[in-house]
């Protein structure tokens, strides 16, 4: 009933050593800063219509949401960054998250990005600045009030039965 | 990309910073009250009652339940299932039970689940007597758990 307690990491920087059991939850949140950042710089070259770089920029984004995707906000630049630069600076973390959630948001950023150099490409007008705009209110919830994507959208797709497990119970 | 007024046609600048910030805003303001709404305990009046085998659990708690419903992609739950746990080790004759929505999509249906974690509080009898929905908050769990064990032990 009472899940076993995390237990930090020593101060000393697992990287490179085996599976640590969990990241310090400020690391996502900190990256999700940076991609929130990005993604308002998009948004303002679509809005002023440098569209070419708008589209450039929202396609390196997508590349570097995917990278979290596929290979885990663990080994993403970010999470990399946050390691070497903050995490130094900070106290150590009181619990340690399972990378699973963040990871997911990565993978719904991809979507939604992808979706929108997609509808670009064919032609679909504001598909940038939407997507990009729907991107960074999400990027910003999460980095600024520690809000969960996961926890909505991944429940809407278990519950449009998109999402199947078998009856476990 | 060749004609770029076709796919956004272009505002100026000053206007571009201003549509920035009113979403910056209005963002802002969407964060706060989820803050300031998420792990809040509502009562609720529904007269729902819950049985321990239909969430797949061996026994619900002989004074209350917090019936905690989780995924794994979910960060929040892990904090509310040690939050409760701790409750539930506190308060004699209360259980705390963590179901996996992913197996048991019938049961986001049936409560009407929206968001992970969502913790039912039921009474001895199994009743639905107050819904979390969000990360729990402590002092929230205990009121919460003092009202409804207060008022069986007066019915009773």
């Amino acid at each position: 009933m009472s899940q076993p307690d995390l237990q930090p990491e020593p101060t000393a920087n697992p990287a490179g050593s085996g599976a640590p059991r969990g990241i310090d939850p400020r690391s996502p949140r900190f990256g999700a800063g940076i991609t929130a950042l990005l993604l308002l710089v998009d948004l303002f070259l679509a809005l002023v219509g440098a569209a070419t770089g708008a589209f450039a920029l929202l396609l390196v984004i997508a590349l570097l949401f995917a990278w979290g995707a596929f290979a885990g906000v663990r080994r993403h630049p970010y999470g990399v960054l946050y390691r070497r630069l903050v995490r130094p600076r900070l106290s150590p973390p009181t619990e340690l998250e399972d990378p699973a959630p963040p990871t997911f948001a990565q993978a719904v950023g991809l979507i939604v990005t992808a979706l929108g150099l997609l509808l670009a490409l064919v032609g679909v007008p504001f598909a940038v600045p939407v997507a990009a705009g729907l991107a960074f209110v999400a990027a910003f919830l999460n980095s600024v009030f520690g809000y969960c994507i996961g926890c909505q959208l991944y429940l809407l797709l278990v519950r449009a039965r998109l999402i199947r497990r078998g009856a476990a119970a | 990309m060749e004609n770029p007024g076709v796919t956004s046609p272009p505002v100026n600048g000053l206007l571009a910073l201003g549509i920035l910030l009113a979403l910056v805003a209005a963002a802002t303001a969407a964060g706060l009250v989820w803050r300031a709404t998420t792990g809040r305990a509502r009562t609720t009046r529904s007269g729902q009652v819950v049985h321990a085998e239909e969430v797949g659990a061996d026994a619900f708690g002989d004074r209350a339940t917090l019936l905690q419903f989780s995924t794994e992609f979910c960060a929040p739950c892990r904090s509310t299932a040690r939050v409760l746990g701790a409750a539930a080790d506190e308060v004699d004759g209360v259980r705390h039970v963590d179901v996996d929505l992913t197996h048991r999509p019938d049961l986001a249906s049936r409560f009407g689940v929206l968001q992970t974690p969502t913790t039912l509080v039921l009474d001895a009898a199994g009743a639905v007597r107050a819904r979390i929905g969000g990360a729990a908050r402590p002092d929230d769990v205990r009121t919460t758990l003092d009202r409804i064990l207060g008022s069986h032990d007066v019915a009773a």
